[in-house]
């Protein structure tokens, strides 16, 4: 019985990239639903870290996650990946409006020692609640996206990093003098993602 | 460094209150500054902040009345913002209302300012925050404020399509883009979206009767479409913001009144006619009523017109006999370039003035302006 439990609370290098890049799929949709990138209808709801999440069934923007989550994982893996970052721009003038930003602390001692590491499901699992719950919750301070939207996903890797064709190299797409707010962050042990949410400062004179 | 590596790396965190006391925030279509937010919503509890809260407010309240610059304007909305930020709920006593309706009642003759777009947007939240912000439209078309900008036309349009009114929206849109109101591009984008909400209506009757809008008899199902499809509008247009309770608390209930024909919304007119409403059950034919009248043609009840407060501003706000503190007293509006007297007011109101002046202006947005402005 105890060594049962012990068991479940072990973490492994796939195990936590599988962690971290599922997570990134469901921050992803969540974004992009209550961001109004997409119409409210295109989602269905799921259950996922004890909260009714939102996927997208559009078989363009589904596949696109799903191959980025992917992608995702396999550079967690190998400890190259330094940070994603959801960004969200005018689709009139490509302004970059919004951006979320992960950033991803890997445990190096892992992959030099192969050390395992020990944390409950549970315990990760209230961790990325709450991230969630404050993404849904940012309305409260991001301010409305009244013109329509589209999104793309920049990757930090390491630079000796076997990066697919379908990946371009591109500018970080920053924004300039932006607001920024830091949300709550979890931890696998092996993996830490931080959240940040940037955003324009909204002055009265913008049309 | 960029600024959000910088952020992450300094280990800086922010403060939750945002997120403890979300459910006080009003959003704002703007954004909020979060660290200022936080700033606010710790102050409503305590002393010390608050102090500091006030002392902001009336050091730009000084600047409004002390600027020498050219663009008079500046101030005020430097006051505005920091309203919005130092009072998340927003509310009627954070005394917003009085800080736009003083804001655009300075300005409305400066031609200067005609096309200025934020002064418009003032207008223009003034607007949100009045349960029928129809007379600011009017104002706003007859005294050619904003014109040239697409956010009039979507505003007015949006207003005209929550009222049912869908052929003046259509008219207004068509308009705005004949005028080549700038962006364009927004307007013509808002006009697709409009056509498109217009086809999935319901009842697509025309409700252009009069134009004035009669009083709808609700039963509680036509106010709550009505504000369900501003409600829809709104979360489809604005990207979930939940403008929605702001909604709520504008548009005055309407009581279905049983007993008394004459349904007038929002005016607190003639009393019941008392003794037979609630202090007797009546016997088992008046209890099931509903159940038992024969239906009839409605046309020998007629539904009195809503005295709407136009060419009438002046007159109407004297009907209505509203006691106020000597300080407060507000003087007869003329072409003043530098309200002087309104800031002053501005620092001198409590919560209480702020609350009652705040539900007056609500009613009645333009009670303050002179008579000669009104549109006829």
């Amino acid at each position: 019985m105890a060594s049962r439990t012990v068991a479940k609370d072990i973490i492994t290098l796939r195990g936590s990239a599988a962690i971290v890049s599922e997570f990134f799929g469901y921050a992803a949709n969540s974004i992009l639903y209550n961001r109004g990138i997409y119409p409210e209808e295109s989602f269905a709801k799921v259950k996922k870290y004890g909260l009714p999440m939102l996927l997208t069934q559009d078989e363009g923007v589904k596949s696109f996650i799903t191959n980025l989550t992917a992608q995702l994982s396999e550079w967690l893996e190998a400890g190259k990946l330094q940070r994603v970052v959801m960004v969200i721009m005018s689709k009139a003038t490509n302004e970059v409006l919004e951006r979320w930003n992960f950033s991803i602390e890997t445990d190096s001692d892992v992959f030099e020692k192969g050390v395992s590491r020990e944390k409950s499901d549970r315990e990760i699992m209230r961790e990325i609640q709450a991230i969630m719950r404050q993404i849904a919750s940012s309305i409260t301070y991001l301010p409305c996206l009244d013109e329509p939207c589209v999104f793309d996903v920049l990757a930090y890797t390491d630079t000796d990093v076997a990066v697919p064709f379908t990946w371009i190299e591109s500018d970080p797409k920053l924004i300039a003098n932006p607001q920024m707010v830091k949300l709550h962050s979890f931890d696998t042990k092996i993996h830490k993602v931080d959240t940040l949410v940037s955003y324009k400062n909204d002055e009265w004179d913008e049309q | 460094m960029d600024p959000e590596t910088e952020f992450l790396s300094s280990k800086r965190q922010t403060g939750n209150e945002w997120e403890l006391f979300k459910e006080n925030v009003r959003p704002l279509k703007r954004g909020r500054n979060v660290d200022l937010l936080n700033h606010a919503l710790k102050a409503h509890t305590n002393d010390q902040l608050k102090k500091s809260l006030l002392e902001n407010r009336r050091r730009l309240i000084e600047a409004i009345d002390e600027y020498q610059g050219d663009d008079p304007l500046q101030p005020w909305l430097d006051c505005i913002k920091w309203v919005q930020e130092a009072f998340p709920p927003g509310g009627d006593f954070s005394g917003l209302v009085l800080i736009y309706e003083q804001c655009v009642r300075a300005f409305w003759h400066w031609d200067h300012y005609k096309d200025d777009l934020r002064y418009l947007k003032v207008w223009l939240e003034y607007a949100e925050h009045c349960s029928d912000a129809e007379v600011i439209y009017c104002f706003l078309d007859a005294n050619d404020i904003g014109k040239t900008h697409s956010a009039y036309y979507i505003a007015y349009a949006l207003h005209m399509e929550s009222k049912s009114k869908m052929k003046a929206a259509n008219d207004i849109l068509n308009l705005g883009i004949s005028s080549n109101a700038q962006p364009i591009e927004k307007l013509r984008d808002a006009y697709k979206k409009f056509l498109a909400r217009s086809m999935r209506r319901p009842n697509a009757t025309e409700e252009e009767l009069k134009e004035d809008d009669l009083p709808v008899r609700s039963f509680g199902t036509v106010l709550a479409r009505g504000e369900s499809q501003r409600q829809a509008i709104k979360t489809f247009e604005l990207g979930r913001n939940k403008l929605k309770q702001d909604q709520v608390h504008r548009t005055p209930l309407s009581i279905y009144n049983d007993t008394n024909m004459d349904v007038t919304r929002g005016h607190h007119s003639k009393p019941n006619t008392g003794s037979n409403s609630w202090h007797t059950l009546g016997g088992r034919a008046e209890r099931n009523k509903e159940n038992n009248a024969m239906p009839a043609k409605w046309t020998s009840h007629k539904i009195p017109q809503r005295p709407v407060p136009r060419i009438v501003g002046a007159v109407a706000s004297a009907q209505i006999e509203v006691f106020v503190d000597e300080e407060c007293e507000e003087k007869p509006k003329v072409h003043d370039e530098k309200d002087r007297t309104s800031s002053l007011q501005l620092r001198e109101l409590d919560g209480r003035n702020i609350k009652k002046e705040t539900e007056l202006l609500r009613e009645n947005p333009l009670r303050n302006f002179p008579s000669n402005s009104l549109p006829r």
